[in-house]
């Protein structure tokens, strides 16, 4: 391409029309006919202009005739030039003024084409956050009530402490009255009836007393009232607690297996501990009730042992486990596959951070459709 | 960037004189014009002005011819001082092979100096030259004046640059006009003849260069 700046040629300043009536009108003030080319006759005169040989000029009666000739010519040549460079600069700059334009209305476009995006994204954005954020507090409020339920729970067992104990030393003591009765009444078909039966429901009261006795001690061990901190814990005893408490709730539709093992007791947070236990058994819980009918009896082995430096906890099950494509998110805080009220969804949060508190780790094997295994390593010391 | 055609040992070279409106670009080449009898020496093109100001350029050729037969020519321009011409000076700018910046000495003039300047060096940037590299000459006008800024306020402040020692002129009085373009020319000698070999290819040395470039009327051309 040719720069608005580029030396001007005979063809750039005239037509081939111009160039003739040019000439006509030369020859007619000349002597004799003159003639402007851009080929060099023998007698031609140089049209100059800016430096430059545009052209030759040649005919004429004379030299001085055609030195006149080619001056007026330069003379004109000289504003169709300055037309000729101020239009090109002009034609130039438009030129790049509308593309600097356009490239700037390009960049405009593009900008306004991401904002629309980003705000359509941001739709969905606010719309997924709020989601989050009302299962979030669900999942708060959730939690906070089984803590309060806990806590009472707890407060309650221990209120009941003293009245269970005075209840069943009452009993002991009417079992021994009624031996005592049955020396001191006739000895009748009717009273022995009687006595049998007295004797039979003090039994059987005693015996709850004693389920009563030991809930409430699985509930104490549980929530861990009177140990706030770190301290030297017994496992299998806050796990054995942990699978009652887990017994009673779900009643006798699971088989719990307790396998412990001969265990070291380690320093530990013996509340969180119960905390996580319970959790994981209680995931395998729900586990077993999510499992697909007509499979076999849901069964959970709750079993310990020890290792070279510390000790292993394994909560197994046999339920639905844990599909492939959430299993790296069950870590995650808030993340539940349950329905919301089956679970936090802070069990397995919890249960990492417990663990990492303990500089143990967990795992977790699973298999979707035939169960979950979960490992707890505890560090000894 | 330097025009050349070795088929018909052409070199065509290209200066700007740049700076803010009304700095005296067109008084500088004006009196180039009528000052300077250099070997060659084309008319000066003034395009179109308005209210004494340039809306598009002003054109000077000027040339030289070789021991070798190199045709040397010079083409000497102006660029529009407003700022709404941008895109003009820009289009004028592209492929120079030296600039002279025509500054205006007056005290209320140096905010204007200072954008011009600034100006400069982004349409550099943008038409791909270097400012630290292409030859060029800084000239303060208007001497004449009254409150014009102390010569050696300008000269200290610009001591630590590349075109110290600055040209101090009158443009309109025919002062320091020459002086200024033979700076720039041997500045712009160094590097042409750098490129292009002047002097062991073309029979050019750096004292012809300037002197037949730069002849005044009444000095007697070698
Ligand atoms: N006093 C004085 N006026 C000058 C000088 N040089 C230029 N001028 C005036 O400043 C005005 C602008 O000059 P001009 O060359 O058109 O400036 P340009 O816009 O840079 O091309 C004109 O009125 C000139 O006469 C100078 O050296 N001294
Ligand atoms: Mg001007």
């Amino acid at each position: 391409m040719r720069n608005f700046e580029d030396d001007p040629t005979l063809e750039d300043l005239l037509t081939a029309d111009q160039l003739q009536r040019l000439n006509r009108m030369l020859s007619a003030l000349c002597r004799e006919p003159v003639e402007i080319g851009s080929a060099r006759e023998t007698d031609a005169v140089a049209l100059e202009f800016n430096l430059e040989t545009v052209g030759w000029l040649s005919g004429g009666s004379s030299e001085q005739e055609r030195v006149a000739a080619a001056d007026l010519v330069a003379f004109l040549m000289m504003f169709i030039a300055k037309y000729r460079l101020a239009a090109n600069l002009h034609h130039d700059t438009t030129e790049a003024s509308y593309a600097e334009l356009q490239k700037q209305n390009e960049a405009l476009r593009a900008s306004e084409a991401r904002y629309r995006a980003l705000s359509d994204q941001l739709q969905d954005k606010v719309d997924e956050q709020v989601a989050v954020i009302k299962q979030a507090q669900m999942d708060l409020y959730e939690s906070a009530r089984l803590r309060s339920v806990g806590q009472l729970a707890a407060g309650v067992a221990h209120e009941i402490n003293n009245p269970i104990g005075f209840i069943s030393s009452n009993l002991k003591v009417a079992g021994d009255y009624v031996n005592d009765l049955r020396e001191l009444v006739p000895d009748t078909d009717q009273n022995r009836e009687l006595l049998n039966d007295f004797s039979d429901l003090i039994g059987e009261s005693s015996d709850g007393t004693r389920r009563i006795a030991s809930i409430v001690s699985d509930l104490k061990t549980f929530s861990s009232i009177d140990q706030a901190d770190y301290t030297l814990c017994d496992v299998n005893e806050l796990l054995s607690s942990a699978v009652h408490l887990l017994q009673t709730e779900y009643g006798h539709d699971v088989d719990i297996l307790e396998k412990p093992g001969e265990l070291p007791k380690i320093s530990g947070h013996p509340s969180r501990l119960s905390q996580t236990f319970y959790n994981l058994l209680d995931n395998a819980a729900q586990a077993l009730k999510l499992r697909e009918s007509g499979t076999e009896r849901g069964r959970i082995l709750a079993k310990t042992t020890v290792t070279s430096d510390g000790i292993q906890v394994v909560i197994q099950d046999n339920g639905c486990g844990i599909a492939e494509d959430i299993r790296e998110r069950v870590f995650d805080a808030f993340f539940t596959s349950r329905p919301v009220g089956a679970g936090t969804g802070l069990g397995l949060t919890v249960a990492q951070d417990t663990i990492r508190a303990h500089r143990g780790s967990i795992q977790i094997d699973s298999r979707e459709g035939t169960g979950t295994r979960v490992t707890l390593f505890l560090p000894v010391s | 960037m330097a025009d050349h055609s070795p088929e018909d040992n052409r070199l065509a070279l290209k200066v700007v004189f740049y700076g803010p409106a009304l700095s005296g670009k067109t008084t500088n080449l004006m009196q180039l014009h009528s000052l300077l009898n250099p070997q060659r020496k084309g008319e000066l093109m003034v395009l179109e002005t308005r209210d004494d100001r340039t809306l598009f350029f002003d054109m000077l050729p000027i040339g030289l011819k070789g021991d070798s037969g190199l045709d040397l020519r010079l083409k000497l321009y102006t660029v529009p001082g407003q700022v709404q011409h941008d895109s003009t000076r820009k289009a004028v700018l592209s492929r120079a092979d030296a600039v002279v910046f025509v500054a205006d000495s007056q005290t209320s003039q140096q905010d204007n100096n200072a954008t011009a300047f600034g100006n400069l060096e982004e349409n550099l940037e943008k038409v791909g030259l270097d400012i630290d590299t292409l030859p060029m000459a800084v000239q303060f006008n208007k001497r004449d004046l009254p409150g014009v800024v102390d010569e050696a306020e300008l000269q200290q402040r610009w001591a630590n640059t590349p075109w110290s020692p600055l040209q101090m002129a009158a443009a309109l009085h025919g002062k320091g006009v020459i002086e200024t373009f033979r700076v720039l020319l041997d500045r712009l000698y160094t590097e042409v003849d750098r490129e292009f070999a002047l002097e062991t290819g073309h029979g050019i040395d750096r004292d012809t260069f300037i002197r037949q470039l730069s002849a005044a009327s009444e000095e007697i051309r070698a």
